[in-house]
């Protein structure tokens, strides 16, 4: 029986601590977590691999599918898919299969192009509107809610009469206006960042502002640019479609997966199937670069931490 | 022993979660009576929260009661159908929550969410139920009452919410009202309100209270007996006053030891507990408490101690006060620096 | 305070009208200029005449009298003139903007009523099997191209129901131009292109839906009505759904620019006669004033839109008005 405290142990051994996970930092565990996510990870590889294709194109037509994607040939026009065209065949013989694949590099160059344009623009716009402030940002803001007052698709017909459209041209005039919904995105990051205690005490330390820009606010402002382009690539895919499906983009005879659909109307009543590839194939891009861009946005948006 | 109004036996509510089965609450008994105020006292993770959503059955997912039983009025809760609970709920055994700014609906006027369980309960029609509240918020002392039930939860304050709160709990007149930390999130002179109100409520009604808190003062001030937690277990109960003057658990002990006293030389080191609280998925051998006990000795780390009577009125689960060690001689004797052995 | 809070508003957008007029009007001026239809190919007029018709309509003036008329212009409700056949471009806003509307009105009606059981649904069953259906499904429909998916629908629906002698809806037009235009006859002709532009809306508001349902359905009210003893069917219906609901009418809100604009490509593919479709035709005729004329005005309808908004929210939330 215990009867008194003098037979306890006052012990002051520590409970043992685990030893801590090795710091990490912020692009490392984004990178893990995105590369975990195995349908991102799958989407991205598809997209990766569309690129390539596009960028192939003349070895893979040359190689594999010896098809010329320009080549009319009557004799075989119409065809369902088959040996001697492996997706068939359009309405002057041409081969779907190599329209597709050099449709790519249209879908994919406005794509790429253009998301780099806009995050140049808009992050350029952003940085300066929110760091600066005052009036350079109500001039600049101003400029932003104007050219976010037109709605898109009127804004796109009407420049794409003024210009002759090629690849470049689609990406700047798609870009005309997405820069604004970047810039507004980035100017928001700006503003809540620029306040934070580091920054105040980078600048007491005498750091000059291209410093403080370059080195401070775009490591922080680039995660959500990250997210907004790959969520935007999907979107601008299927508006450069449509600009070509109307006319108005990229013309025949260079294939484009927009382009290809325009006289599928003409021929539906019995060549239905020409409708079905050039859209499947729009379908399956942007709905991999939809996929992989919420992969992204799930592993490196700092806002969902 | 005659049948308690509400009584837990042996409760254990789990979370199976990714990183491992977290027993949240690892075999809990206690009973109040009517009229009684008990109060639950313990740490964040201690289990008193989730001890009494097992009660209600409002446990967040992945939770769910293992085992045990809670008995109302003889009735199991814990195998009743969801119909049944959902009588009891808010018409025998009512709950009040911490904050009441999020713990009201927003876009539903405060007469109109008051009144709501008289007509769930009750069949009042709306005309009814209203003028109910407004005499509810007479009786919890909300100004203007027939003014004020046509507000909106944010255009009270946080004094005025919570009276809200609880002239919600208290329309159907229920057996017991359960309070999980009612004042934390208001200003300390509105919580000295708050407790009188419920201290007011407890008289006039009738109404058994349970109330759960961190706060040694709110427990002081308000419940006749105390029930303190630690890793999902109880440590100690009785009633209040002995508890506090004669603590017979060490943790208990050390909770009161670190309430900083102005009394004290100004020079004397602040009293914390030592180590980290547990983590309930991996909780040690023998004693949860044993890792931080300034008092342990070898059994503590191989044998959990079962709550047992220690005194007239208190219980404890500890083995060194269960062998008859008293933790108030050990604070006395430790202070003059010498043994009296 | 909303009397001051309007004005602040309105001062705010004046910058945008202008910028908005300025930039339609260095357009048109660049492209179509001092451009008067069939001046210069008639044969029977002489260089003086054409100079004197000229200076009659204004054509030479300096460039900021010429935007001074054009902004006055508009104030009055004139738009321009077409370059093809001088026709106002107002006449045709006109003529055309309800069939627009009935069509996108009717998209956004659609969009709203199925997206919320869909989102709800997808709530309560959180990781269910229905749930990761229509969480596909939202996704697949946010990636399928409006026009491929009318020309999808046009064949199935028009093209094979007729083939295989089922009855079939119609594949353009917004009525039929002999014994039809009664109402029956129109919804056969607006089901198709409204199903398809609300698909797109459908797909996004759905997902918005379910995630704002589920997060409302872990705030600590719903754990409250739950201990009021409440059934959970009135949890969900009376409790949750009245507070996922508000962010879906700031969404919805956003869309009110699409209005007039976002039917375009599917005006086209179903020829619908909209406004959408009028500038697409226009434009391939290039038209420019015409197009600018409708950019104008859709343009202008958008700030208006947004102000109107603004002060909605602040007339319906009082804590917007000292922002």
């Amino acid at each position: 029986m215990i009867e008194s405290t003098a037979d306890y142990e006052l012990a002051p051994d520590r409970q043992e601590i685990r030893p801590s996970r090795p710091a990490q930092s912020y692009w490392s565990e984004s990178w893990e977590r995105l590369r975990r996510n195995r349908l991102g990870v799958a989407a991205g590889t598809l997209i990766a691999l569309l690129a390539l294709m596009a960028v192939a194109a003349p070895v893979l037509q040359a190689l594999v599918t010896h098809q010329d994607p320009s080549r009319q040939d009557l004799g075989t026009n119409f065809d369902l898919p088959g040996r001697a065209h492996w997706l068939g065949s359009d309405e002057l013989g041409r081969d779907t299969l190599t329209r597709l694949i050099y449709g790519a590099r249209i879908s994919l160059g406005v794509g790429f192009l253009t998301v780099a344009i806009q995050l140049t623009v808009g992050a350029a716009t952003g940085l300066a509107s929110g760091y600066y402030g005052g009036v350079l940002d109500d001039v600049l803001m101003r400029i932003v809610d104007v050219v976010l007052a037109f709605p898109p698709i009127f804004l796109f017909i009407g420049m794409s009469i003024l210009f002759r459209p090629s690849t470049v041209t689609l990406s700047l005039i798609i870009a005309s206006v997405g820069w604004g919904v970047v810039a507004r995105l980035v100017r928001g990051e700006v503003l809540s960042i620029k306040n934070r205690d580091f920054m105040l005490a980078t600048r007491s330390i005498g750091a000059r502002d291209a410093r403080l820009i370059l080195g401070h606010l775009v490591p922080n402002v680039l995660p959500v640019m990250i997210v907004a382009a790959s969520l935007a690539l999907g979107q601008i895919i299927l508006i450069e479609a449509a600009l070509d499906f109307l006319g108005l983009g990229i013309q025949p005879p260079t294939p484009s997966w927009g382009n290809m659909l325009t006289n599928a109307q003409t021929y539906f009543v019995h060549s239905g199937w020409l409708v079905i590839f050039p859209g499947l194939t729009i379908f399956v891009t942007v709905l991999a670069a939809n996929l992989f861009g919420n992969a992204v946005r799930d592993a490196y948006d700092p806002r969902l931490r | 022993m005659a049948d308690h109004l509400l009584e837990v036996r042996g409760l254990k509510t789990q979370f199976p979660t990714k990183d491992g089965l977290v027993r949240a609450v690892d075999g809990v008994d206690f009973h109040v009576d009517p009229g009684e105020t008990l109060g639950i006292v313990g740490e964040s993770g201690s289990g008193k929260s989730m001890t009494v959503l097992s009660i209600m059955r409002l446990l967040p997912r992945p939770g769910r009661v293992v085992a045990g039983q809670v008995l109302y009025r003889g009735r199991d809760l814990v195998k009743a159908s969801e119909a049944e609970m959902q009588e009891v709920r808010g018409e025998e055994i009512a709950m009040i929550f911490q904050d009441p700014m999020t713990s009201l609906n927003p876009v539903y006027r405060s007469g109109w969410q008051v009144g709501e369980p008289l007509r769930l309960h009750k069949g009042f029609k709306l005309a009814a139920s209203l003028r109910e509240a407004v005499a509810m918020f007479g009786k919890v002392g909300i100004p203007e009452p027939a003014k004020r039930i046509e507000n909106y939860p944010h255009e009270f304050s946080g004094g005025m919410r919570q009276r809200a709160m609880i002239a919600m709990g208290l329309t159907t007149a229920p057996s017991v009202l359960i309070a999980d930390e009612p004042t934390t999130a208001l200003d300390v002179t509105i919580q000295a309100q708050i407790l009188e109100l419920l201290k007011d409520v407890n008289r006039e009604f009738g109404t058994a209270t349970v109330l759960i808190t961190h706060n040694l003062g709110v427990v002081a001030g308000m419940c006749e007996r105390v029930m303190v937690m630690y890793a999902g277990r109880v440590v100690e109960e009785g009633p209040t006053e002995d508890v506090f003057a004669d603590p017979r658990h060490p943790y208990t002990w050390a909770l009161l030891q670190s309430i900083p006293r102005l009394d004290a030389d100004a020079h004397e080191p602040l009293r914390a507990i030592e180590g980290m609280p547990p983590d309930l998925s991996s909780l040690p051998d023998g004693c949860a408490f044993h890792p931080r006990c300034p008092f342990r000795v070898d059994r503590c780390l191989h044998d959990t101690p079962p709550l047992e009577w220690v005194g007239q009125t208190q219980r404890s689960a500890c083995w060194v006060t269960q062998g008859g060690a008293d933790l108030n001689a050990a604070t006395a004797r430790g202070e003059e620096g010498e043994s009296r052995v | 305070m909303l009397a001051k809070y309007t004005v602040r508003r309105v001062l705010a957008s004046i910058p945008v009208v202008l910028g908005v007029t300025v930039l339609t009007f260095l357009v048109m001026h660049a492209t179509a200029g001092s451009y008067v239809p069939g001046l210069d190919l008639n044969p029977y007029l002489k260089p003086a005449d054409i100079a004197r018709i000229r200076s009659n309509l204004g054509l030479d003036r300096p460039l900021y009298v010429q935007y001074g008329t054009w902004l006055i212009g508009i104030a009055h409700g004139d738009f321009g003139r077409s370059l093809l056949d001088g026709s106002p471009v107002m006449s045709h806003i006109v003529e055309r903007l309800p069939n627009t509307l009935e069509l996108t009105v009717t998209a956004i009606l659609l969009g709203v009523a199925l997206s919320i059981p869909l989102g709800v649904t997808g709530a309560l069953r959180r990781g269910g099997k229905i749930d990761n259906l229509f969480t596909l499904l939202s996704t697949a429909g946010f990636a399928i191209p409006q026009f491929w998916l009318g020309l999808i629908l046009i064949l199935f629906f028009s093209v094979q129901l007729h083939a295989w002698r089922l009855p079939w809806l119609p594949s353009g037009g917004a009525f039929s131009s002999f014994n039809g235009g009664d109402v029956m006859d129109r919804l056969e002709h607006l089901v198709l292109p409204a199903t398809v532009l609300s698909f797109f809306y459908l797909s996004v508001w759905s997902r918005f839906v379910r995630s704002s349902m589920v997060e409302v359905l872990s705030q600590d009210y719903v754990r409250t009505a739950r201990a009021k003893g409440m059934p959970e069917r009135r949890v969900v219906y009376v409790h949750a759904l009245r507070n996922a609901v508000v962010p879906l009418v700031t969404l919805v809100g956003l869309e009110l620019p699409a209005l007039v604009s976002g039917g375009l490509v599917v005006e086209v593919v179903f020829g619908w006669p909209g406004i959408g479709r009028l500038a697409f035709e226009r434009a391939t005729q290039y038209d420019y004033t015409t197009v600018m004329g409708i950019t104008t005005f859709a343009a202008l309808l958008v700030v208006f839109g947004n102000l109107l908004a603004d002060v909605l929210y602040a007339w319906l939330d009082p804590r917007i008005r000292y922002a």
